[in-house]
């Protein structure tokens, strides 16, 4: 299934490698990426795509919120807020 | 990102340093003496001289009452060495272990530590050198992408570009090593940010908030009447239960809260191999070691239980090899863990708490007690004993050649359970896993998830330093010894009364035992018989006094009792029984029940023939 994440990401030198790294090592393959400014100019929005089941989704959701960086995953589609 | 001091600055809470001023490496120091850091692993290097030297001042400054440095800062033969020593320090104390490396090489070195520290849950902070900011990206002499190449496999690495960050960013480091689930923090620093003139704080974190709001639910987490109501009505209707404790148990300092559970509830408990010492294993409830090499009686309780209570562990691969298979006659899984991605992530439970362990048992003991529940074990209880009497470890007793089980039997009878061991990789380190007591939590060191050789040596002399005046003893093999060998002169060079055991049974003998079972016996690169090393002399070229080989069994009871009394280093090689297996063994793919036993212990079921095909999974 295809499902859409929204990432809030603090700003720091190799946050966004973490994010794409952590997706890859753990077979996770990203369909689109793009990464936006927000208001705050520390923080920086991610939205990515990918294709997987729900158990996956769902791995992928709390491995994604243990990376220090990562203020808050949503995946808005189920409202699985962080 | 913002330091912010966490509370707001009075005066009585002021550090009686702030406002001193400090070069970036003399913060780096001052941090690590606010942490409690007593005792540092590292290699010199160009881009780590400022620390060096601001370590060095530091401890001919502050010398403790018996004239030793305050921070003492430890040199190993190779970066690899120093980050085991610092995880054997961490996992031997409780402690953050500290390491400090220079660029490039020395941090690329520090990789294998970093990641079996990060697999194994355990807390360090490694401080590595960097080149100058300005030549950043230039491909400049020992140069290397630590923060990617970090990023990857620590809990978490900082770079610190800018110096007004970097005294919050070292304290945060302390904190996020050991909060949650620990694990290994990398801090690299450039060369340039160590030598910037700074004012010391003396408080202040990075505010991270995202981190610290996700630590903050887990961590005030309780169970409700009603989450305790559950896991007893289940209990209650279970006639075989059992608890399967991890790592989490240790890393929680949940030892105490377990025995206190058990000893209302009457449950047996199996421990992983990270969660050895987490339950005394003397116990008569204690089943000791479960999966892949686990005791028979063990896996035979995991087979025939109808109730599992898993505790700080994660069902991986070497339990739960087939996770559909493992304990198949289970009807309530319940599971503790203090990482929300461990929950359900290889076997779906029926019960699930995310909350630190130690509250929760103790929680689920008062709950239990003040409802009077007491679950009516008696029948399974003799069940359990039955079957640690019928499928006790055994070996061949007879045999003319020394085996590595008597070894161990030896040594334990002299220990008690009370040494601190740590080992290398393969068969030796099973066999220890299996034939020793494990009596309390942070005395059985074992590179568990990564499973590298090389780990037990440096791991031992980081926990000699923890421990001083306890026994610790290296449990090796001829191969994993040979990957660090070189700290054999750091136990000289510091005169640590390290015991160093090689079961050398002439190479790889856990390749060469799946070598055996899926390859046809074609023993391809783990036959050492052409090597030519004297593990004798070369101890004794490293300064051992004591170092000797034992090959006949008649002599293993007096070596063994002459090398445990010497009093300094000492170092024993055991020319073992070149055949001898791991057993029981559950094979790749294999459910509990396919388990076999081996010529020596009473298996319950015919052996099922192994399928003749390379594994995937070694
Ligand atoms: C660094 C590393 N390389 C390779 C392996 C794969 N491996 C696992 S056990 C083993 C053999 C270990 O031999 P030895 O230390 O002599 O122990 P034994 O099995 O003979 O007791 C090997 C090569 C590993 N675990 N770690
Ligand atoms: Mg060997």
């Amino acid at each position: 299934m295809n499902h859409t994440l929204s990432i809030l990401l603090q700003n720091e030198a190799g946050a966004l490698v973490r994010v794409a790294g952590l997706f890859a090592a753990r077979g996770y393959n990203i369909d689109t990426l793009t990464v936006a400014a927000t208001h705050d100019p520390a923080v920086s929005r991610l939205t990515l795509s990918l294709q997987c089941d729900d158990a996956s989704l769902s791995q992928i959701l709390q491995q994604t919120r243990k990376l220090v960086d990562v203020l808050q995953v949503a995946h808005p589609a189920t409202a699985l807020a962080a | 990102m913002n330091a912010q001091p966490l509370k707001a600055e009075t005066a009585t809470d002021r550090h009686p340093l702030a406002g001193q001023a400090m070069s970036g490496a003399e913060v780096i120091v001052q941090v690590f003496a606010g942490e409690g850091v007593e005792v540092m692993f590292g290699y010199s290097g160009g881009a780590i001289l400022p620390v060096y030297d601001a370590v060095f001042r530091y401890n001919a400054e502050h010398p403790r009452a018996n004239g030793g440095e305050a921070m003492p800062l430890i040199v190993p033969a190779n970066e690899q060495g120093a980050g085991f020593m610092a995880a054997g320090y961490a996992r031997a104390s409780g402690k953050v272990g500290v390491a400090v490396v220079t660029s490039g090489p020395g941090a690329t070195n520090m990789v294998t530590p970093v990641r079996d520290s990060m697999a194994d849950s355990i807390p360090l902070v490694v401080i590595c050198g960097q080149v100058g900011t300005a030549a950043i990206g230039s491909d400049a002499f020992q140069e290397a992408p630590i923060s990617n190449i970090m990023g990857a496999c620590a809990k978490h690495v900082f770079l610190v570009t800018d110096a007004a960050q970097l005294e919050a960013t070292m304290r945060t480091a302390f904190t996020l090593a050991r909060s949650g689930r620990p694990g290994p923090v990398v801090v690299d620093v450039p060369k340039d940010v160590q030598n910037t003139a700074l004012a010391w704080r003396g408080s202040g974190e990075l505010a991270l908030s995202g981190y610290r709001t996700r630590l903050r639910t887990v961590e005030q987490a309780t169970l409700s009447d009603t989450d305790c109501a559950a896991l007893f009505t289940a209990l209650m209707r279970a006639q075989r239960p059992l608890i399967y404790a991890g790592g989490g148990v240790i890393a929680a300092e949940a030892a105490d809260a377990l025995r206190a559970f058990v000893d209302a509830f009457g449950l047996p408990v199996t421990t992983t191999l990270m969660g050895l010492g987490g339950f005394d294993s003397t116990d008569p409830l204690a089943l000791h070691l479960l999966g892949m090499h686990g005791t028979a009686y063990a896996n035979y309780a995991v087979e025939d239980c109808d109730f599992v209570l898993a505790l700080g562990a994660r069902f991986d691969d070497r339990v739960a090899g087939v996770p559909d298979k493992f304990a198949p006659r289970a009807k309530f899984i319940a599971q503790v863990d203090i990482d929300p991605s461990e929950i359900g992530k290889v076997k779906a439970v029926d019960w699930h708490h995310v909350g630190p362990l130690t509250r929760a048992l103790d929680r689920l003991t008062a709950y239990g007690r003040a409802h009077g529940l007491h679950p009516q074990l008696t029948a399974w209880h003799a069940r359990v004993a039955e079957l640690k009497r019928a499928h006790a470890m055994n070996y061949d007793r007879a045999s003319a050649l020394v085996q590595p089980y008597a070894v161990l039997e030896a040594i334990n009878r002299h220990t008690q359970g009370r040494a601190i061991v740590s080992t290398g990789v393969g068969q030796h380190q099973m066999w220890a896993a299996q034939y020793f007591d494990f009596r309390a939590p942070r005395h059985w060191l074992t590179s568990g998830s990564m499973g590298t050789m090389g780990f037990g040596l440096p791991a031992a002399i980081g926990a000699q330093f923890a421990h001083p005046d306890k026994l610790v003893i290296d449990i090796d093999g001829d191969a994993s010894i040979r990957m660090n060998i070189g700290e054999l002169e750091t136990v000289t060079t510091y005169n640590l009364p390290v015991k160093v055991v090689v079961l050398n049974n002439v190479g790889d003998g856990m390749v060469r035992q799946w070598q055996k079972l899926y390859f046809k016996g074609r023993f391809a690169a783990s036959d050492k018989s052409l090597h030519k090393k004297d593990f004798v002399l070369a101890a004794q070229a490293d300064g051992f006094a004591w170092a000797q080989r034992l090959e006949r069994t008649e002599e293993l009871e007096a070596t063994i009792a002459a090398f445990l009394a010497f009093e300094g280093p000492a170092f024993l090689e055991v020319m073992i029984d070149p055949d001898a297996g791991v057993y029981p063994m559950v094979g790749p793919g294999a459910s509990y029940a396919q388990m076999i036993t081996g010529d020596f212990i009473p298996s319950r079921a015919a052996p099922v023939a192994h399928e003749d095909s390379p594994s995937h999974m070694f």
